[in-house]
């Protein structure tokens, strides 16, 4: 690795960094405005947030709303990748085309429609609306992440657990399940990661649902405050320690499986 | 009947239909309708397309989110090579470990990013501190908040990792030896990169750019909540006569126009990518 290279990579990750690394600093300033230079070391700002209600209440909303967008994005995409890698599926190529609609479809676009249809039928906007609509976001990604991973399954041992006596759902069970788990997992992080990550579906279908990014965006409009930095810095931390779990877990199972081998 | 494996995308498609493909026909159906007095009444009108087809503004927002979209597109690219190129260098070991620093900033909410940018940029914010430590500059830069810059900023970076991964991919199956050997033959790095690499990395390139303009185009908070004056998009125009003008037709109509338009400059823009050369040698010699 050349020293060119080496410093591009640094410079990048300095990038992308930046603002987090920011937020983090001033999140620990003694001060209320948000300027340099530093004023010195608090944890004021984390001790106003914790005793902030409506915060509180906003992020049982996002996790609690995180959670079914996982899973159902999960369920989804395993159905999906299965159908995707089953042998002689003649729609194949327009079910893949199906599948990339929600990722091409702007956000803004797509909440909006579902927004219009919604209030003619008479559904409600709400927490099931939100879950549905961000599971539906997240579907490309939870596919693309097991199917990456089914394609490389040699199907053979499903054949082989069949002649050997195994009900299909049995050889899924007991022979591919195995395989794919670390890649339903991270189907289930994305899911959970790009609701909690959303802004644009919830000013659309929110209704009365506050979650978390809703409330900081209307009291961001107004200032900026170090209680929300601290907060975002909960978020961050909290978003890091989901990946960091899930990244770990996905190495052991790996581990795991190698040793098997 | 039996069951087969394959029948497990019917559920899927029904979903992605009912929760996609029914609300944008939807919309088609809707720009025809008309208003009266706040109601949505059943019709064959144009009057929607008409005032649409009509309208300065509309268009110039329909061409603003396409030339933002391109633009997010071109600087992705330009910075994405680099770093995508020398991520191809890194020791296996090194690359997992790089995929999630790559990613991690896209884990952040939308709301996250663009509060931390406003206070690296603003008039006491990180950059205007230094530059103004540093005695380059007297008086805090004003374009770095709230203007067509920082739209630019915040929106190559949110979609940077996604071009250096598209492209990071594509490098990753050049065959090195392609490389030293144009090296031997005399090329300089240069020419190695526009004779050898970029062109067998162009399918990389077309994906990322598809990927970077489908999300760059119609994004709408950044250019709201950064952009100032100039933060006037055509999704917040369709917000704004969906929420509080009620003149959903109209909002069908201009959704259903911007719609159309970024799918066919992405078509295009794909397509212009995959006729190179580089992209039909590796995708296939048919």
């Amino acid at each position: 690795m050349g020293r060119i290279g080496l410093s591009v990579l640094i410079v990048a990750a300095g990038f992308l960094y930046l603002p987090l690394v920011v937020l983090t600093v001033f999140s620990f300033n003694d001060s209320a405005l948000m300027a340099f230079p530093l004023s010195g070391f608090t944890l004021e700002w984390y001790r106003e947030l914790a005793q902030n209600d409506n915060f509180l209440k906003g992020f049982v909303t996002s996790f609690l709303i995180a959670q079914p967008v996982g899973i159902l994005a999960m369920l989804f995409g395993l159905m999906a990748s299965l159908a995707l890698t089953a042998p002689g599926f003649r729609w194949r190529g327009l079910f893949a085309i199906l599948l990339l609609v929600p990722f091409l479809v702007p956000k803004s676009v797509l909440s909006i429609a579902q927004a219009m249809i919604m209030s003619r039928v008479g559904f409600e906007r709400g927490a099931t609306a939100l879950i549905l609509a961000q599971s539906l976001v997240a579907l490309p990604f939870a596919t693309a992440l097991i199917s990456a991973v089914m394609v490389r399954f040699d199907r053979r041992l499903i054949e082989a657990a069949r002649d050997l006596g195994a009900s299909p759902w049995q050889a899924f069970l007991r022979v591919l399940l195995p395989q794919i788990r670390p890649a339903l997992s991270g189907a289930y992080s994305v899911g959970v990661i790009l609701s909690l990550a959303d802004l644009t579906i919830a000013m659309f279908l929110a209704g009365r649902t506050q979650p978390l990014s809703l409330m900081v965006a209307s009291e961001f409009r107004r200032e900026l405050r170090p209680d929300l930095n601290a907060m975002q810095v909960v978020v961050l931390a909290l978003t890091a320690a989901l990946v960091g779990i899930s990244e770990l877990y996905r190495r052991r199972r790996l581990r795991k499986l190698a040793a098997e081998a | 009947m039996t069951f087969r494996q394959r029948h497990l995308a019917l559920p899927v498609a029904v979903a992605i239909v009912a929760g996609c493909l029914a609300p944008l026909a939807v919309l088609v159906a809707f720009s025809f309708y008309e208003v009266e007095d706040f109601d949505l009444i059943p019709a064959f009108s144009f009057r929607a397309w008409g005032e649409l087809a009509t309208s300065a503004t509309d268009w110039f927002l329909i061409g603003k989110a396409v030339l933002s979209g391109v633009t997010t597109t071109v600087f992705t690219a330009l910075l994405g090579y680099p770093v995508a190129l020398a991520l191809t260098r890194l020791a296996t070991s090194a690359k997992g470990l790089a995929i999630i620093v790559l990613l991690t900033p896209l884990y952040t909410g939308e709301i996250v990013r663009i509060y931390a940018w406003r206070i690296v940029l603003g008039g006491e914010g990180l950059v205007n501190t230094v530059l103004q430590g540093l005695g380059l500059i007297d008086e805090p830069l004003k374009f770095l908040l709230f203007s067509p810059f920082t739209i630019g900023l915040v929106l190559t970076y949110n979609n940077l990792p996604f071009m250096v991964l598209a492209i990071w991919v594509s490098a990753e199956m050049v065959d090195r030896r392609l490389i030293e050997a144009a090296r031997d033959l005399g090329a300089r790095p240069v020419d190695a990169f526009f004779r050898v690499i970029f062109p067998l990395t162009t399918p990389g390139l077309a994906a990322g750019s598809l990927t970077v303009f489908a999300l760059s185009a119609g994004e709408m908070l950044t250019p709201s909540l950064l952009g100032g004056t100039s933060g006037a998009t055509a999704m917040a125009l369709v917000d704004n006569l969906f929420g509080t003008a009620f003149d959903w037709p109209l909002a069908s109509a201009l959704a259903l126009a911007l719609l159309a338009t970024l799918f066919l400059v992405a078509s295009a823009m794909a397509g212009l990518l995959l006729r190179l050369k580089g992209a039909r040698a590796v995708i296939g010699r048919t």
